[in-house]
C-alpha cells in the first residue's frame, strides 16, 4: 500500500532541503561574490608536469626492445629555496651526493623553474630517503626510465628521446610540458600513443596542492624480429669490412641498409641502417661534441628509409614488369622467349642524327640473351632495345613515360607511408620533371631537356633515378604479392590503401624462377650464393651496382627471395658505395637468408664482381 | 499497442513536457562542457562530441523504452534486478582499477552496472510491495544488494541506494518506528562491520579524510560558482579567470555551470528539474496503480538524492563521493541509465493518458 499522507510529508521535507540549498548557493554567489573574486584573483596555482612512463615497444616475440619504469628521484623546490637556506641545501647536496659536480649543483639553484629534478635516488636506502623528505624543499617523485636493453641495435627503427625543439613544440605541443619528446623512429612516429598523460603537480605558492595521477602511455607491438636484426647488422658490418679490403675508397665504407618484410602482411622484420647510435646515451643528454661526431657519420640517418640511390639494375624488373605486360620487347622479338645477340654494346642513331654508342658493363657481351637470362646475367643492351623500342614508337606522346608509369606504380618516386619519420621519395624522371630542373636546378639536367639517352639510363636505374631501399623491397614485394601497400612496423597498425596490381599467376611464377636463376650456376650472384650448396635452387634475387658521379664508389645493392617454391620475406641490401652489387651487397644477403631459412651462418665472402 | 506511430516528437504518445525537459538538460550539459573545452571537434577525445554521442544513444533509448508497457516491466522486475545482482557479484573477479572494482573494461567503454542497480532497486521494491512480500524480505534482499556495491567499494552509489530504500519503505505501509528501528540496526550493524575489519582502510579514508582537511577540489570549487555571481561569466566581457578545478567535466559540472550560468542559471536549472518532479508528483497522486506509485517515488528519489549529494559536494556541505550530476556530467553509463528511468516514467505517463 502506498500511503499519500506520508509521501506528501516527504515531499515537504525535499523540498525544505533543496530550498536550504538553494540558500547557501545565493549565498556563495551573491553575498560571497567579491571576496571569492579577490582569492581568485590572488590565487596563483602553477601546474608542474611530471612525464609518465611511456608505452613500452615490443618485438614480435615479446621481447622488450625499450622498457620504462619508474625510480624515485630527488626533486628541489626552488620556491622554497631562498637566500637564507641555499648553502645549507647546496652543502646538504654535495655532502650527500659527492657524484654530483659542483657546477651543476650550483646550477640547479639558478634554474628559472618551480621544480628541478637533482638526482635518481632508487639506489638509497628507506631511512635515507625519509631523511631527505624531511627537509622542506626536497620533494621526491617518481620518474620514469627509459631503457632500450638491445642499444645499439635497431636503434633506428626505435629511435631515440630528447628535449622538444622548436619543431617539435609546434608538431607536439604538450611535449613541452614534460620536455620530453620523441625524436625519431617509432619514439617520433608514435609519440602521442606512447607518452601518456603526465602527472600534474600543483603548486599554490610554495606548496604543494594537489597531485592529479597522470597514466602510462600505449605500448607498441611491432613486427620486427631482434633476432634476425642482430644476424642483419652483424652481416651487414662483415660486407662493409670486406668492401673496406676489396676496394678503394676515398673514405671508409660504413653507410649501408638492410630491410626485410614479409610478403604475405607487408610486415617489417627487419631494418638495419649503419652507422647507428645507442639510444640509451641520450637519456641524460648527450655532449654537443658526441652527437656532432655521430651526426658527421651519418649515424642520425636512417638509411633504408632516407638513403636515396640510383638503385643500378635491380630496377631492371620495372622494365621486365613492362615487357610482359605491354608486350614490348627489344625491335623484331615478339615474346619472353625471343633472343638478341648481345655484342658488349650498342649503337644506334637518334631522330637528332646523333651517333650513340652504350657499353654493357661485361666487354665481350653476353650472347644471345632473353628477358629472363638478361635478368640473370644483369645483361643491359637487352633492356636498352626495350628503351629504345618504346623511344622510337612514342616519343613525345603521352605514352612516352610508360616506363615511369610502371615504375610508379610499385611505389617509385613516392613515400611508401611506413610509420617511420622523415621518409624519403626518391625520383623518378621524366619530361615534366627536367622542365622543372632546368629552372630551378639547371646544373642536374643539360639545356636539351629529356632525350632518349636519359630513358636508356632509365631502365636499367641509372641517371637520375633514386629510390630508398624500402621502396625497392616495398616493389619487389608488391609484384610477388600482386598488390602495393605500405610497410608496417607496428603490427596493431593496419596497412593502408592496399592498391592490387595488374600480375598474373603466370608473371609471377616466371620472374620468380628468373630471379632464382640469378643466384645459380651462371647467374650474377652464383659465387656469393654457392656456399648454400642444394639449397641454393630455392632462392633467388636480383644484384644491382649503381653508378655514382663524381669520384665515388658505385652502389651496391642486393635484392634477395628466401624462398622460390614459398617465397615469405624479400630482403633489400644497399652498402653505399659498396663497389659491387653480387660482390658486397649479396653475400650479405645471402647470410641473412641463412638465417631466415635456419641454416648454418656462413660469414660473408667476397663474391664475383659484375653489375 | 506496440504499433504506434513514430511522429516528429519521437513514438506517438511521448509526453512534451518530459521531452523537452529531457532535450534541454542535454543541451546545458553540451553548452557547459563546451565552455570547458577548446571547442567542437568531431573525436573520440572532444568532450562535447562525447557527449553529443552519449545524448542521441539517450534518446534512442528513451524512445525505445516507450514501446514497453509496464505489464511487461512488472514481469521482467525480478529476473533484471537478479541480472544486475549476478552482474555486481561478477565484478568481484575482474582486476580492480585504482582500488575499486567498479566497471567491466569493454574496450571503447566502460560497463558500470551500479548505474543499473538503481534502476534494478528501484523496480524489485515497487514489485515486491505490490504484491505484498514481507516487508523484512524485502528489506534483507535489498540490504544484501546494496552490500555488494558498498564492498566495490563505492561509497557514493551506497548511500544513494540507501537513501531510496528507506523513502520507499517510509512511503509504504511500513510503521514509522519500524523503519527508524530498522535504521538504528543498519547503523549499528555499520560499525559492528568496521570493528571486526570488514571494511577497508580505503573506505575509511574516504569517511575521515573530509573531517581532517578541507578538499582542494571542494574548495576550489566554491570559489568557483562564487565568482558566478547573478548572471554568470558566460555573457561577461571581462571575465574572471576559469580557476583549476579537477574533474570539472563529470563530477564537478555543477560549479562550472554555475561559474558560467550564475545564481540565475542555478535558479533556471532547479525550475527544470522542479517542474519535472511536480509533474512526477502529481501523477503519483492520482493513478490507481500501486506498482507506479512506487516506481516513480523510488526514480525521484534516485534523481533527487543524485543531485542533492553532487550539489552538496560541490559547494563542499559533505565529503565528496563521486556522484555524477544526472544529465549534466560527461559520461555515456550516467546519462544512459538516466534515460531508461525517463523513458520508464514517459510510458507511465503514456498508460495515464498524459500528453502534454
Amino acid at each position: 500500500m502506498f500511503f499519500q499522507q506520508k509521501f506528501r510529508i516527504l515531499s515537504f521535507l525535499i523540498v525544505i532541503s533543496f530550498i536550504g540549498l538553494l540558500i547557501n548557493i545565493y549565498n556563495l554567489q551573491i553575498l560571497d561574490r567579491e571576496n571569492s573574486i579577490i582569492s581568485v584573483n590572488q590565487q596563483t596555482l602553477d601546474i608542474v608536469y611530471l612525464p609518465s612512463p611511456r608505452g613500452e615497444i615490443y618485438d614480435v616475440n615479446n621481447i622488450k626492445l625499450a622498457s620504462s619504469s619508474l625510480q624515485p628521484h630527488l626533486f628541489l623546490n626552488l620556491r622554497k629555496i631562498n637566500d637564507n637556506n641555499q648553502d645549507t641545501y647546496e652543502q646538504y647536496l654535495r655532502y650527500n651526493f659527492p657524484n654530483l659536480e659542483t657546477k651543476f649543483i650550483k646550477e640547479l639553484f639558478e634554474k628559472n623553474e618551480l621544480l628541478v629534478k637533482v638526482i635518481n635516488i632508487q639506489e638509497l636506502d628507506f631511512d635515507d630517503r625519509q631523511s631527505l623528505s624531511s627537509l622542506d624543499a626536497f620533494e621526491i617523485f617518481d620518474f620514469p626510465i627509459r631503457l632500450y636493453e638491445y642499444e645499439n641495435i635497431a636503434s633506428h627503427v626505435i629511435g631515440y628521446l630528447g628535449e622538444p625543439s622548436l619543431e617539435d613544440a609546434q608538431t607536439f605541443p604538450l611535449s613541452l610540458n614534460v620536455n620530453i619528446v620523441g625524436k625519431s623512429g617509432l619514439e617520433r612516429y608514435y609519440e602521442n600513443d606512447l607518452s601518456g598523460e603526465p602527472t600534474q603537480i600543483i603548486f599554490k605558492g610554495s606548496e604543494i596542492e594537489k597531485i592529479v595521477e597522470g597514466s602510462s602511455g600505449k605500448d607498441i607491438k611491432t613486427s620486427l624480429n631482434i633476432n634476425l636484426q642482430m644476424i642483419a647488422t652483424e652481416s651487414l658490418l662483415q660486407g662493409m669490412d670486406l668492401a673496406n679490403d676489396k676496394f678503394e675508397s676515398r673514405e671508409e665504407i660504413r653507410k649501408g641498409a638492410v630491410v626485410v618484410i614479409n610478403i604475405q602482411t607487408n610486415e617489417v622484420v627487419s631494418m638495419v641502417s649503419l652507422p647507428d647510435y645507442d639510444p640509451n646515451n641520450f637519456m641524460e643528454g648527450i655532449s654537443k661534441r658526441k652527437f656532432n661526431e655521430l651526426n658527421i657519420a651519418g649515424a642520425f640517418n636512417n638509411y633504408p628509409i632516407q638513403g636515396q640511390y640510383p638503385p643500378g639494375s635491380v630496377f631492371k624488373v620495372v622494365a621486365y614488369w613492362l615487357a610482359e605486360g605491354e608486350n614490348i620487347y627489344p625491335e623484331g622479338l615478339s615474346s619472353r622467349n625471343g633472343r638478341i645477340d648481345c655484342k658488349g654494346s650498342l649503337s644506334f642513331g637518334f631522330n637528332d642524327g646523333s651517333k650513340q654508342v652504350y657499353n654493357d658493363w661485361k666487354e665481350d657481351g653476353h650472347g644471345r640473351v632473353n628477358l629472363g637470362s638478361s635478368i640473370k646475367e644483369s645483361c643491359n643492351v637487352y633492356f636498352w632495345d626495350i628503351a629504345l623500342k618504346i623511344w622510337r614508337e612514342y616519343e613525345g606522346t603521352s605514352a612516352e613515360s610508360i616506363l615511369q608509369e610502371y615504375a610508379r606504380n610499385l611505389g617509385f618516386g613516392e613515400t611508401t607511408n611506413i610509420d617511420l619519420p622523415y621518409e624519403a621519395s626518391g625520383v623518378v624522371p621524366d619530361r615534366n620533371l627536367f622542365e622543372e630542373w632546368t629552372v630551378s636546378q639547371p646544373e642536374r639536367v643539360r639545356p636539351e631537356g629529356w632525350l632518349g639517352g636519359d630513358l636508356m639510363n632509365l631502365i636499367i636505374g641509372q641517371g637520375a633515378i633514386t629510390a630508398t631501399p624500402i621502396q625497392v623491397a616495398n616493389a619487389y614485394r608488391s609484384l610477388i604479392s600482386g598488390k602495393l601497400s605500405s610497410p608496417r612496423i607496428n603490427v596493431e597498425q593496419k596497412s593502408e590503401n592496399e592498391k592490387l596490381l595488374n600480375v598474373s599467376e603466370d608473371f609471377i611464377n616466371f620472374l620468380l624462377q628468373d630471379l632464382n636463376s640469378v643466384t645459380n650456376e651462371g647467374g650474377t650472384a652464383h659465387a656469393s650464393f654457392s656456399v648454400l650448396g642444394s639449397e641454393v635452387e630455392d632462392v633467388g634475387g636480383k644484384t644491382g651496382t649503381a653508378q655514382n658521379s663524381g669520384d665515388k664508389n658505385n652502389t651496391s645493392w642486393f635484392v634477395g627471395i628466401d624462398s622460390i617454391s614459398n617465397p615469405k620475406y624479400v630482403i633489400a641490401t644497399v652498402v653505399e658505395e659498396g663497389g659491387s652489387g653480387s660482390a658486397i651487397a649479396a653475400p650479405v644477403t645471402r647470410r641473412v637468408i641463412q638465417s631466415l631459412r635456419g641454416l648454418e651462418l656462413t660469414p660473408v665472402k667476397f663474391g664475383e664482381i659484375t653489375e | 499497442m506496440n504499433t504506434r506511430k513514430i511522429t516528429l516528437l519521437g513514438p506517438e504518445g511521448t509526453n512534451l513536457t518530459l521531452l523537452t525537459i529531457f532535450l534541454m538538460l542535454n543541451f546545458v550539459s553540451w553548452l557547459t562542457l563546451f565552455t570547458l573545452s577548446d571547442g567542437l571537434t568531431f573525436d573520440t577525445q572532444n568532450t562535447v562530441f562525447r557527449q553529443m554521442t552519449f545524448s542521441i544513444i539517450a534518446i534512442i533509448i528513451f524512445f525505445g523504452i516507450t514501446y514497453v508497457s509496464l505489464e511487461q516491466i512488472n514481469k521482467y522486475s525480478y529476473i533484471f534486478f537478479y541480472i544486475v545482482s549476478m552482474l555486481l557479484i561478477l565484478l568481484f573477479a575482474t582486476d580492480p582499477k585504482e582500488g575499486v572494482r567498479r566497471w567491466f573494461d569493454l574496450g571503447l567503454v566502460d560497463f558500470q552496472p551500479s548505474e543499473y542497480i538503481k534502476i534494478a532497486l528501484v523496480l524489485f521494491i515497487s514489485k515486491s510491495f505490490t504484491e505484498k512480500y514481507n516487508k523484512i524480505y524485502v528489506g534483507t534482499i535489498s540490504f544484501l544488494a546494496i552490500g555488494l556495491v558498498f564492498f566495490q567499494p563505492d561509497l557514493g552509489t551506497t548511500t544513494l541506494l540507501i537513501a531510496i530504500t528507506l523513502c520507499m519503505f517510509f512511503v509504504s505501509d511500513i510503521k514509522t518506528r519500524h523503519l527508524l528501528t530498522l535504521a538504528l540496526i543498519g547503523g549499528v550493524g555499520f560499525f559492528g562491520l568496521l570493528e571486526i575489519g570488514l571494511i577497508n582502510n580505503y573506505q575509511l579514508n574516504r569517511i575521515t579524510s573530509f573531517f581532517d582537511s578541507v578538499d582542494f577540489a571542494q574548495s576550489q570549487s566554491r570559489l568557483a560558482i562564487s565568482t558566478g555571481g547573478l548572471t554568470g561569466q558566460f555573457f561577461e566581457v571581462d571575465k574572471v579567470n576559469l580557476i583549476f578545478i579537477p574533474v570539472q567535466s563529470t563530477d564537478f559540472i555543477f560549479s562550472a555551470y554555475a561559474y558560467q550560468f550564475g545564481f540565475l542559471g542555478v535558479v533556471f536549472l532547479s525550475a527544470l528539474w522542479a517542474f519535472f518532479f511536480y509533474r512526477v508528483g502529481r501523477i503519483i497522486l492520482s493513478t490507481q496503480s500501486d506498482f507506479e506509485k512506487f516506481l516513480l517515488a523510488g526514480f525521484s528519489a534516485s534523481l533527487i538524492f543524485q543531485i542533492f549529494i553532487n550539489i552538496s559536494t560541490v559547494i563542499g556541505i559533505i565529503p565528496v563521493t563521486g556522484m555524477p550530476f544526472p544529465l549534466l556530467s560527461l559520461g555515456g553509463s550516467s546519462i544512459v541509465a538516466t534515460a531508461v528511468i525517463f523513458g520508464i516514467i514517459n510510458r507511465i505517463f503514456i498508460e495515464n493518458n498524459v500528453v502534454i
